[in-house]
């Protein structure tokens, strides 16, 4: 039960970084950003070939003190594949997203939709059209976490888990504490008046767009690095997973993405291995239910970042 | 003036029946087009066009006429068509499967009642809600039944069912169990004559006093309430309309491929095609929907064959319609028509086309390298 739950934590946590781009997004552009898997997937495979690359300097583990320099080497790598992320999602923001702010949300969709199938197509131009693996979650399983209270857990696991902590602490603290985060704050609430006052919202829409891609970047480098594969199609599932997460959450606030994605992760985890037969529909029925009861979600706040 | 022809704004139109009117030039192109439909299979017996691509294009297109219903008019986006499009596939499916069914219309006509059905059920949960909400609750409930088919052995999971009642021939069209080029042709004309029909029964419809309470309520729900319309009723009258539309396509689509699996009927990026079928073809109109299907459909389906990077080939065709000819394809004839006729009319139009264009050009650049430079440099 307990591996069960921790499995949950850790899927949690990707999806985490994942919506939560997908909900600021929302909550500053107001677009719902169907391309977002793909930068997620985009980010899988950028750590193929960055982490490979950098983790092919230093020696594979043998004991636990060279196993976390090995590990130390594929987060900073990891953080490299996600900083790969933010000039293209200010690039893509600033080229295909500005024309369309004022258009209806079906051509937003369209747009966007569009996107995704450039992005999956110059994936398959760079990296081939069968899945990476990257290899190396071996390597840092070598570090005891989890061995020294006495349970056997992937440890890679329990970083994860810690990761999708930190990140939602830096960005409740970005948007709460920061000036740029303030200024993201006001934009969302009210674009006029904070053009009135200096604010230049173009530049910060291509913020934060580059913000939400970076965070999906890092959640596919987290995946690559994990047990699973680089492929073509995994961020089709992701993105609809997301859908339900910040569906679930309330769109556009942050806690709520938090939230569902640990609810939505830790459901689906404990059910599936009782009722296998359940595994693809438990994030919906979750979704229909809290639409039903509570339709603006556990968070709701209407294009505001709270 | 005949009873067909009527005199409006010094115009003649053709007058079908109460509120169904069409311009000369509309008359035309709809002759035109019904002469096209009927003559595909000869045209593709000729020419290497797909025939079963287009028969496909045309059945997702039905089920996008169905879609525009509420898209165009309550304004609502629907993310799970593919809903209603998977029903009705899979009721054909499994009364052929499990039932030993061997006709076809009864199998149409189960796919029509589990549609309706199925409808009926999610359109009672989502007729309340609005925009973005309305789009999500549907696509969900879609993912749901996608999950459920996919896990059930009653529908035999993701390997889908066949829709050979005796396991081999195809299921007998009126009565008449045909060989497969022969079926293929009587079932492409039933297409075309439940096309036909729906077309003109969704133009009626649009055009009755629901109609015009359906654009009522796409412009503002409170007034509409305010002015006596039962809104709530209303959407889930309209919601259940457009999934009998989708149903009846997906029933038509089932006798045509003869197997139906979850994936091209059911999953919810299927949901997302049909949608955009209908932004494509010009959801503005009524016949777009079945070009944008057609069109679309045609690319999905043979792109593959000529090119590898056909997922980038459509993406940039959509990137291309939101940006330069939102109202689709149906829907922009009328406006590059007039544009080409200026321009004949006064070639000199064309040097500022030209200037137009550098200018945009130039804006683009510069402001991209401005943004870089605030970027790389900071505010000054």
């Amino acid at each position: 039960m307990l591996e069960h739950v921790l499995n949950g934590l850790y899927y949690g946590s990707i999806l985490f970084m994942i919506a939560s781009g997908m909900t600021i997004i929302f909550g500053v552009l107001g677009i719902l950003n169907l391309a977002h898997g793909e930068l997620y997937a985009l980010g899988a495979f950028s750590a193929f070939s960055i982490i490979g690359f950098v983790a092919g300097q230093v020696a594979a583990p043998t004991g636990p003190v060279t196993a976390i320099v090995f590990g130390v080497v594929v987060l900073a790598g990891s953080l490299a594949t996600a900083a790969v992320l933010l000039p293209v999602g200010g690039a893509l923001e600033a080229a295909f997203i500005r024309p369309i702010y004022d258009r209806d949300e079906v051509y937003q969709l369209l747009l966007t939709y569009g996107l995704l199938l450039v992005l999956t197509d110059v994936m398959k131009f760079v990296w081939g059209p069968s899945p990476v693996d990257l290899g190396v979650f071996g390597g840092i399983n070598e570090i005891p976490t989890t061995e020294l209270v006495g349970i056997d857990y992937p440890s890679y696991n329990v970083f994860v888990i810690l990761i999708g902590i930190a990140v939602f602490a830096w960005l409740v603290w970005f948007f709460d504490r920061t000036k740029t985060g303030r200024i993201v704050r006001a934009t969302a609430i009210n674009r006029e008046m904070s053009t009135a006052i200096g604010i230049s919202t173009d530049r910060m829409f291509t913020l934060v767009f580059a913000i939400g891609a970076f965070f999906a970047g890092f959640g596919g480098a987290m995946v690559s690095i994990g047990p699973g594969s680089a492929s073509l199609g995994m961020g089709l599932d992701w993105l609809v997973l997301s859908f339900v997460v910040i569906v679930i959450g309330g769109l556009g606030s942050l806690n709520g993405a938090f939230v569902g994605s640990m609810l939505v992760g830790v459901s689906s985890r404990v059910v599936t291995p009782y009722y296998p037969q359940l595994e693809l529909a438990v994030p919906f029925l979750l979704m229909v239910l809290v639409l039903l009861l509570k339709p603006e979600g556990l968070y709701g706040a209407w294009g505001e970042i709270q | 003036m005949s009873r067909f022809l009527v005199d409006r704004d010094g115009e003649t139109h053709l007058r079908l029946a109460e509120g169904m009117e069409l311009t000369k030039n509309q008359a035309v192109l709809a002759a035109v087009g019904l002469v096209a439909l009927l003559i595909v299979p000869d045209i593709t017996r000729f020419t290497p066009l797909s025939f079963t691509a287009i028969h496909r294009g045309i059945l997702f297109g039905l089920a996008a006429v169905g879609l525009n219903l509420l898209l165009r008019h309550t304004e609502l986006v629907s993310f799970g068509h593919a809903a209603f499009f998977g029903v009705g596939a899979y009721a054909a499916a499994v009364l052929a499967s499990q039932f030993d069914v061997s006709s076809g219309l009864l199998m149409l006509l189960g796919s029509v009642l589990a549609a309706t059905a199925i409808s009926v059920l999610i359109g009672y949960f989502v007729a309340g809600y609005l925009d973005i909400y309305f789009a999500l609750l549907t696509l969900a409930f879609n993912q749901v039944l996608y999950a459920f088919v996919l896990q059930s052995g009653y529908f035999n999971y993701s390997d889908g069912l066949n829709v050979r009642p005796d396991g081999l021939n195809p299921p007998a069209l009126f009565g008449l169990q045909l060989s497969s080029t022969g079926y293929e042709l009587v079932l492409y004309y039933l297409t075309v004559v439940v096309l036909v029909v729906s077309l003109l029964v969704m133009w009626k419809l649009v055009n009755s006093p629901f109609g015009r309470a359906l654009d009522a309520i796409g412009q503002n729900r409170t007034r509409a309430r305010f002015v006596g319309i039962p809104v709530e009723k209303y959407v889930w009258v309209a919601f259940v309309i457009s999934g009998i539309y989708g149903g009846l396509a997906g029933g038509l689509f089932a006798l045509l491929q003869l197997h139906v699996s979850p994936e091209p009927t059911l999953y919810a990026f299927v949901s997302g095609e049909i949608l955009f079928m209908a932004i494509l073809g010009g959801f503005g109109t009524l016949v777009g929907p079945v070009i944008g299907g057609v069109v679309l459909v045609y690319l999905l389906v043979q792109a593959p064959f000529y090119i590898e990077y056909y997922n980038a080939l459509t993406g940039l065709m959509l990137l291309a319609v939101v940006l330069f000819l939102p109202e689709g394809i149906l829907g922009s004839i009328p406006k590059i028509g007039t544009g080409l006729s200026r321009r004949r009319r006064d070639p000199g139009l064309l040097r500022e086309d030209v200037a137009t264009i550098g200018s945009s050009l130039r804006r683009g650049v510069s402001r991209a390298a401005t943004t870089v430079r605030i970027i790389v440099f900071g505010v000054n």
